[in-house]
């Protein structure tokens, strides 16, 4: 009998959930988590209380390191996939090492994601995906009195909350660009400004970045449209890409996600999509729709594997799902623009 | 001093180049300031088989031994090298070749045995050498350069040391081999940064370091020729030759010669022949070659003949395992050969007591007239330490031989029975000192006698004459922090280092534990000994023999059984393992 050998690509919220609830329906399966990351499995939502000294970097991760011996999940960190063959049931590693599974959950997240005008300041401008970025933040903070944020996803508005926290001057310079996986439209942009000058920032209006250097005494000066600021530091939130690139040649129907019915399945056998990466079909709207935050990720890393283990679990959403971050309702968006 | 303790092992197969990048890592923190222990391990083939593995402590202050557990691991062979994993710290550090030149099945990466905290550094080493230098060789030297900058060594340290080892060789050569290293500390640098935060850095020592590296082979071979000696007999055999072949380079300088003779046999019988006439000279064996010596061996103890012999132990018995450390011909060092037949036989610890005790042995042997057997083990030949020699004395270096008063001119007793043991010695040839010297046993004036008496007094002086050395061998030394410690570890040779740090580590840990060095085998400071052993609850006597030999020596003076920690694995004893032991017998 071929051995039953699972594998989860991805080792944030959704493909830990996923991992954990497959040991659960199948004991006696090898599973293995890939990561191409270094760090430990962690709570990405919790990235910005750790930046505003609510909580110990101790308290984003979720697992003791010893979770995963003790459920006899192999977790391979800093092991990059650079291809999947669906069809004959193996993947490839970068090292050149050839992987092979019986059922694959594909859970890869994604990467932060700047828009085309603003790659040429990428370099003064900071993301929050890791551990290791929110460090950062927190060491920049140090010598900084204000930020100017830029976008408008929902770990901007919990860092703007963070940093209001930590006594900074917040600047947000909301955008009205559409970005993955929201969208504002004009109502909802008013009720965040809103929120957020009574929170105590100060909203730009959607404007024009029109330049941004560092100046000599190590501060940065941003232009927008006609005004010209100077803050300590600047942080980008436009959402998170799918970090798919990996699979262009893998067969997976692809959009700007991986495209999955309503089970999370890929289209393949045994090979299930969920998390970040996943544009799941909704048979009522005939349409796919993402889904963001911890919990969500959670749900569906939690049906992918039920599904993947044999059971056939709808991942259900109502027509306009709400999330409230913060005080703040936020729309998700359905995949219309895109 | 920094607190830096790390243990960094390179895994390839033979060919790979890991003994010689071992080298160089070593050479280029030493050079940076550290203190360094490291020892090689690798098979008796030649090239092509087998496994081989360095292993270099890395600390602020002069380790007494190696650390049971890795920090780092460079694997140059993944197949080898998974095997290595479970002396990985949980979380520790492991750089590969990512892009080997075919695909493996899954499990032969080392990448899929790595632990959950175990950080993973794939570095195309192959490619990189190839790319920098043309060739593959320079995979070993890419993956330096990677280790570097992970680990925030100067380039310029390691510049120096492959240019003290390649330059020899050629520009091309040493070209091409910095272009390999400086490839992988460039991609270390672009493509590694990002996992390097956590990782400790060897930044160069602000201290630095007047103190050299050497192995213990080496020391013994640099006090050789401290000592003055003229002449080398020797015939190789692992792990002893590296003394023959650093001596040839070198003992030519000073006007002396290297022999390879036909045999063991007939190498001690022309360093006894040697020092009969008057000249310093030595030899250096293993187990088997010690067993052929033993018949000379006793010769030079009957004729009252100088002899020093390097007994370089291995794994036994016979030609047993000829690359793999042990420490059992302390017997047939203090023992073996027909007849009462004592001799000397020291044993050193570390590379600074090899230096030291070689150039004793010369000393002891001129001024006993006797064999002296200095006792080592691949473990101390062919490890390498951060130490600075000593200055030699006039005392060093000078002749310890006894010469006879002119009074005895035409009337010399070669053998003269003294109170002592220690008749004083013409050298062949001296005007008026004429003298028979024969294996058989003899008269004062060295005439073959076999009477009972005679046997029995020349006997006695002999043994009185070995037990008047003891005020010249070194003493035990004692580690103890208090006056009644429940129990008490005695060892020796390079297995004393480790034992010593077990006994440290219980001692913050708040046990009675002491420790004692015997490195004098032979004589032995039985008073000394037997006092700290009085004082000690239990002894407890770790030693890589299967036998219990030290054990079995200094056993008896011990007021009850001792206790035995013996290990024949062909690798040195860990630090745990003793630990363990003290703390199954103390807590």
């Amino acid at each position: 009998m071929k051995e039953e050998h699972f594998i989860i690509i991805g080792m944030g919220p959704s493909g830990t959930k996923a991992a954990i609830t497959l040991r659960k329906q199948a004991p006696e399966a090898r599973i293995t988590i890939l990561s191409k990351d270094a760090e430990r499995a962690f709570t990405p939502h919790m990235l910005p209380d750790f930046i505003a000294g609510k909580i110990l970097e101790k308290d984003l991760y979720p697992y003791d390191p010893s979770t995963w011996d003790d459920l006899d999940i192999h977790i391979r960190r800093c092991q990059r996939v650079t291809d999947v063959s669906p069809g004959n049931g193996h993947l490839l590693l970068d090292h050149r090492e050839v992987l092979r599974f019986t059922g694959l959950i594909l859970a890869v997240g994604g990467r932060p994601q700047i828009p085309e005008p603003y790659l040429p300041f990428q370099d003064l401008m900071s993301t929050l995906k890791t551990v290791k970025d929110a460090k950062q933040w927190i060491e920049k903070l140090e010598g900084v009195d204000s930020v100017l944020v830029i976008g408008g996803d929902l770990t901007s508005l919990a860092v703007a909350k963070a940093l209001l926290h930590l006594g900074k001057k917040v600047f947000f310079l909301i955008n009205e660009d559409a970005f993955w996986p929201l969208r504002y439209d004009m109502d909802l942009m008013r009720k965040v400004s809103e929120r957020l000058s009574q929170g105590g920032v100060e909203v730009i209006p959607s404007g024009k970045l029109g330049g941004l250097f560092r100046n000599a005494n190590g501060k940065t000066q941003v232009r927008i449209d006609d005004r010209t600021l100077q803050v300590g530091m600047v942080g980008t939130f436009f959402g998170l890409a799918p970090d798919i690139r990996f699979l262009a040649r893998s067969g997976f129907s692809m959009d700007r996600g991986i495209l999955v019915d309503e089970y999370l399945n890929t289209g393949f056998e045994g090979i299930y999509a969920t998390g970040d990466c996943a544009q799941v079909y909704h048979p009522g709207l005939r349409d796919y729709w993402v889904s963001i935050g911890y919990e969500n990720a959670l749900n569906l890393g939690r049906i992918a594997a039920l599904n993947l283990a044999g059971r056939r679990v709808q991942a259900k959403v109502s027509g306009e799902s709400i999330f409230k971050v913060r005080g703040v309702n936020v729309n998700t968006s359905w995949w219309v623009e895109f | 001093m920094s607190r830096t303790d790390i243990t960094v092992e390179i895994c390839g197969m033979s060919g790979d180049g890991t003994i010689a990048a071992g080298g160089l890592l070593n050479d280029a923190l030493a050079e940076a300031g550290f203190s360094i222990l490291a020892f090689d391990s690798y098979p008796a083939e030649i090239r092509g088989f087998g496994r081989c593995i360095t292993r270099s402590r890395i600390t602020g202050t002069q380790p007494l031994a190696l650390s049971d557990k890795t920090d780092v691991l460079i694997s140059l062979d993944d197949k080898q090298s998974i095997s290595r994993i479970p002396i990985l710290r949980e979380n520790g550090a492991v750089l590969f070749d990512n892009h080997p030149p075919a695909f493996l099945p899954e499990g032969e990466s080392i990448a899929a045995h790595v632990g959950t905290e175990m950080q993973l550094f794939g570095v195309p080493f192959g490619d990189l050498a190839s790319g920098a230098s043309g060739s593959l060789r320079g995979r070993n030297l890419a993956a330096l350069g990677a280790f570097a900058s992970l680990f925030g060594v100067q380039a310029e340290s390691f510049h120096q040391a492959i240019e003290k080892k390649f330059g020899p060789k050629g520009e091309a050569v040493l070209d091409a081999n910095l272009k390999c290293f400086d490839a992988g500390f460039e991609y270390g640098l672009k493509d590694l940064d990002d996992g390097s935060d956590g990782l400790p850095k060897l930044e160069r020592q602000a201290e630095g370091s007047e103190a050299s590296l050497l192995s213990g082979n080496v020391a013994i071979a640099r006090a050789a020729l401290d000592a003055g000696i003229s002449l080398y007999f020797g015939y190789p055999i692992t792990p002893a030759t590296p003394i023959m072949e650093y001596l040839a380079k070198e003992l030519p300088k000073t006007g002396g010669k290297v022999v390879q003779m036909e045999d063991e046999i007939s190498s001690i019988g022309a360093v006894l022949g040697s020092f009969y006439a008057g000249k310093r000279a030595m030899t250096a064996t293993s187990g088997p070659g010690l067993a052929l010596m033993t018949e000379l061996i006793t010769h030079g103890v009957m004729a009252e003949i100088p002899a020093v012999i390097l007994d370089a132990q291995r794994g036994g018995p016979a030609t047993g395992l000829p690359t793999k450390t042990e420490q059992s011909d302390l017997h047939a060092a203090v023992y073996g050969g027909p007849g009462d037949s004592p001799r000397i036989v020291l044993a050193p610890s570390n590379v600074l007591e090899c230096y030291q005790f070689t150039l004793k042995s010369f000393q002891l042997a001129e001024k006993y007239q006797i064999p002296v057997i200095l006792l080592t083990s691949f473990y101390l030949d062919n490890r390498v330490e951060t130490l600075r020699l000593p200055s030699r004395t006039e005392t060093d270096t000078g002749d310890w031989n006894v010469y006879p008063d002119d009074d005895s001119k035409g009337n010399y007793r070669r053998f003269e029975i003294t109170e002592s043991g220690i008749s004083p010695r013409a050298l062949p040839g001296s005007e008026g000192f004429i003298f028979t010297t024969t294996g058989l046993e003899h008269s004062e004036r060295g005439i073959p006698e076999y009477g009972g008496d005679n046997h029995m007094r020349m006997s006695e002086k002999r043994h009185r004459k070995i037990a008047s050395a003891l005020p010249d061998l070194p003493p035990p030394r004692e580690f103890l922090k208090n006056e009644k410690p429940d129990l008490g570890v005695i060892s020796w040779g390079p297995t004393f280092g480790t034992a010593l740090e077990a006994v440290e580590k219980a001692q913050e840990e708040g046990l009675s534990v002491a420790a004692l060095k015997i490195t004098s085998l032979f004589p032995y400071h039985a008073e000394a000994i037997g006092q700290f052993m009085q004082r000690c609850g239990d002894i407890l006597i770790p030693e890589l023999n299967f036998q219990g030999q030290l054990a079995n020596l200094i056993g008896h003076l011990h007021r009850k059984e001792v206790i035995r920690l013996n290990q024949v694995t062909g690798s040195p004893m860990e630090v745990g393992t003793i630990f363990d032991k003290i703390r199954s017998i103390v807590d």
